[in-house]
């Protein structure tokens, strides 16, 4: 067990940390906006100009090759820096490896270079009204028409697809195999003709994600990534980036716990034995999944993938903070009711926490996942 | 390499030993006979100091094997999942690094020196009766006291395989410590581990009997309230591990932060033994709830190391002093 970093670690830090510092900006408008996209986007380019776009990602593709410490010591002086949100995550973090995978090589000349550029921002369409957590129960439909498909369906809590230039969705190709079978994977330029986006306000008041409606959309038949029908194994690639992507930064929860005895302090709170305990025991949460993400970061760091047991890792941080910021809120009394009167910032993260237990798999099942995939229950 | 928050080789081969050992010394069926009133077994005392458990925390040069609270973290975790009884954390993990004396350390490595220990938060001291030494917290100090120095009166535990007593009439003291914070945070680590590893064997136990135990015509862990109890009791111990083991790595490295992090290691493994001796005897059903069934020595162990060496509720007491008061 070792846990110092090694001094190129601490260098790269370093530089890492001076160059935030100068070139982050802050206050950006929101990335629901066109003119916040935009900003974001050009914010993108100078971190990919400076060479921290896909920092895992392999040197043939333009990326350093580096490890996964080098990437977690990235999100970690990333988030410490308040720098903005990363409009590019899912091109870099999901379809970019998913490409290295089962791409061609000209799919991935094509669209690698353009992911890490931020010329191109992706979307994720999995999720339909009526395919949530049975992802696979999707109906999007393409039908084939010589060397095209035409695309008919929707999805739905799109992030981002109001105004990504692309979408990889898993559309149903064939209607009569069992339901996995039938599945294709299919990459669809936003702007062809048919593709509507419509922005969705979320609970936060943020336009963050959207509905995707898809009309006679044509797509060539070179845009399927893997085979056609094999759809559902290249998704199953696709959420293992998702599960082994970058870990929350731990930073940020200690962070919290530090801003909740401030609060305490100043809500003249800091001697009431409750509250102590309360922020005591989230400290120790906090510091369960830093501890946790470090076990995690050693496997990932020897070339290992974490499987079904990152579910245990997203039980964690999204339980941990719905804990953290209901008690936050509670804490600030009576003036948690506008944000006049508290810190705004406490009310973004409380309400946007609130999905946390919701995307990228519920709790729900996630815990279906711990019983059956690492603890062997078996299926009901 | 960098960040390696992970065990040896060696370390790990040291805790599947001291698994196969602690399984057949302290099988449910010896468990009962504890519980039955049986004599403590010397035996398996020697056992551990001949396979070198005992004096893994003493330096080599006084006999023993020159380890750590790393080294010894996932042998007590061990110790938990067998719910090994005796003053093993007392005599290995407590006095093996506290006690300064090379021919008190030498002894207790052979196997010729068992320790307890008391602290001023506890009445009972484990196993006094048979104990050769004593260490006890007076304040900030700690000092020894050998058999023959005071006397002991049996209590009754919880536990039936936890023999302990309460101390009197304590007559020749050697101050071993001023720093008996440094001894209660190791005793908080180590009772940690422990209890994780007791949490270790309830998923264990819950989860085959869930997958065996049929109802409505099929096993009862295929039902979807029942397998999200198991996955909660899973990553409630698995999240708790951790704490206990970067507390080990503190007090290995002497890092500033060792005894916050002994703190949240107990706070959080007790806090999750809770949940954990709930949720295992909820899913068992009423045979949990009869002595016939080996569910209660360990709800029973748990039961009692939760409180021992700190509350969950006291050492977050503590957490907060270091938030709000430093």
């Amino acid at each position: 067990m070792d846990l110092e970093f090694t001094p190129e670690q601490e260098a790269f830090r370093a530089e890492l940390r001076a160059w935030l510092l100068e070139k982050a900006p802050r206050g950006l408008p929101s990335s629901g906006t066109r003119e916040g996209i935009d900003a974001h986007r050009d914010w993108e380019k100078t971190v990919h100009a400076a060479g921290y776009a896909g920092l895992r990602w392999p040197v043939e593709y333009g990326g350093r090759g580096a490890d996964a410490v080098t990437q977690a010591i990235f999100e970690e002086e990333y988030f410490l820096a308040g720098a903005p949100e990363r409009v590019t995550q899912i091109g870099v973090n999901l379809m970019g490896p998913t490409l290295m995978v089962h791409g061609t090589e000209e799919q991935k000349r094509a669209w690698l270079p353009r992911i890490l550029s931020a010329d191109d921002l992706w979307s994720q369409g999995f999720s339909e009204p009526d395919a949530g957590s049975d992802l696979a129960g999707l109906a999007t439909r393409a039908v084939r028409e010589g060397d095209h498909f035409v695309v008919n369906g929707q999805k739905i809590w799109t992030s981002y697809g109001a105004f990504a230039d692309w979408i990889f969705a898993l559309v149903r190709t064939d209607p009569d195999a069992p339901k996995h079978a039938g599945i294709t994977f299919l990459a669809i330029d936003m702007r062809s003709p048919g593709v509507e986006a419509r922005p969705l306000v979320q609970l936060d008041g943020e336009a963050g994600f959207a509905e995707v409606f898809f009309t006679d959309v044509r797509v060539p038949v070179s845009n399927v990534i893997g085979d056609v029908n094999a759809g559902w194994s290249v998704a199953m690639t696709t959420l293992g980036f998702e599960r082994d992507a970058p870990s929350k930064a731990a930073a940020r929860y200690a962070r919290d716990v530090r801003e909740l005895v401030a609060i305490a302090r100043a809500r003249g709170l800091s001697q009431d034995p409750i509250v102590r305990d309360r922020i005591a025991a989230l400290y120790c949460e906090a510091e369960s999944y830093r501890l946790h993400a470090l076990r995690t970061l050693t496997r990932l760091a020897r070339g290992e993938s974490i499987g079904p047991e990152a579910s245990i890792t997203k039980l964690l941080w999204s339980e941990l903070e719905r804990r953290m910021y209901e008690f936050g809120m509670e804490l600030l009394g009576p003036h948690a009711e506008s944000e006049e009167t508290s810190p705004a910032r406490w009310h973004r993260k409380y309400w946007f926490a609130r999905a946390a237990t919701i995307y990228a798999g519920t709790s729900e099942i996630q815990r279906n996942i711990v019983a059956q995939r690492v603890l062997a229950l078996p299926k009901g | 390499m960098s960040v390696d928050f992970d065990f040896t080789q060696e370390q790990y081969a040291l805790r599947d030993m001291a698994r196969d050992l602690f399984e057949k010394e302290s099988s449910p069926a010896r468990l009962r006979e504890l519980w039955n009133g049986a004599e403590r077994d010397a035996r398996t005392w020697k056992m551990l100091a001949e396979v070198g458990i005992l004096g893994l925390a003493v330096p080599e040069k006084h006999g023993g094997s020159g380890g750590t609270m790393l080294d010894l973290v996932l042998v007590l975790e061990e110790a938990g999942r067998s719910a090994l009884p005796g003053p093993f954390v007392e005599t290995a993990a407590i006095a093996a690094p506290t006690l300064d004396d090379a021919g008190l350390q030498q002894r207790l490595a052979t196997g010729d020196l068992v320790v307890s220990v008391g602290v001023d938060a506890s009445p009972f001291v484990l196993d006094a009766d048979v104990a050769d030494a004593l260490l006890l917290q007076r304040g900030d100090e700690v000092h020894l006291v050998m058999s023959g120095d005071f006397s002991c009166k049996p209590a009754r535990s919880i536990d039936l395989a936890r023999r302990i007593f309460t101390i009197d009439d304590v007559e020749t003291t050697t101050l071993v410590s001023h720093d008996a914070q440094r001894m209660l945070a190791r005793a908080a680590v180590a009772t940690a581990a422990v209890l994780n590893g007791i949490g270790m064997r309830l998923v264990e136990m819950t989860q085959s009997y869930v997958a065996s135990r049929k109802q409505f015509g099929k096993p009862v862990g295929s039902f979807q309230a029942v397998q999200h109890k198991l996955a909660d009791m899973h990553v409630a111990v698995e999240s708790s591990r951790p704490l206990a083991w970067y507390a080990a790595y503190a007090d290995t490295h002497g890092l500033p932060d060792a005894v916050t992090a002994a703190h949240a290691a107990k706070a959080h493994a007790s806090e999750t033994s809770k949940l954990v001796n709930q949720e295992a005897l909820q899913c068992h059903g009423g045979i949990g709830f009869t002595w016939e069934h080996d569910l209660h020595l360990w709800l029973k162990r748990a039961k009692a190391l939760e409180n021992a060496y700190g509350t969950a509720t006291e050492h977050r007491a503590a957490i907060a002093r270091g938030l709000f008061d430093a």
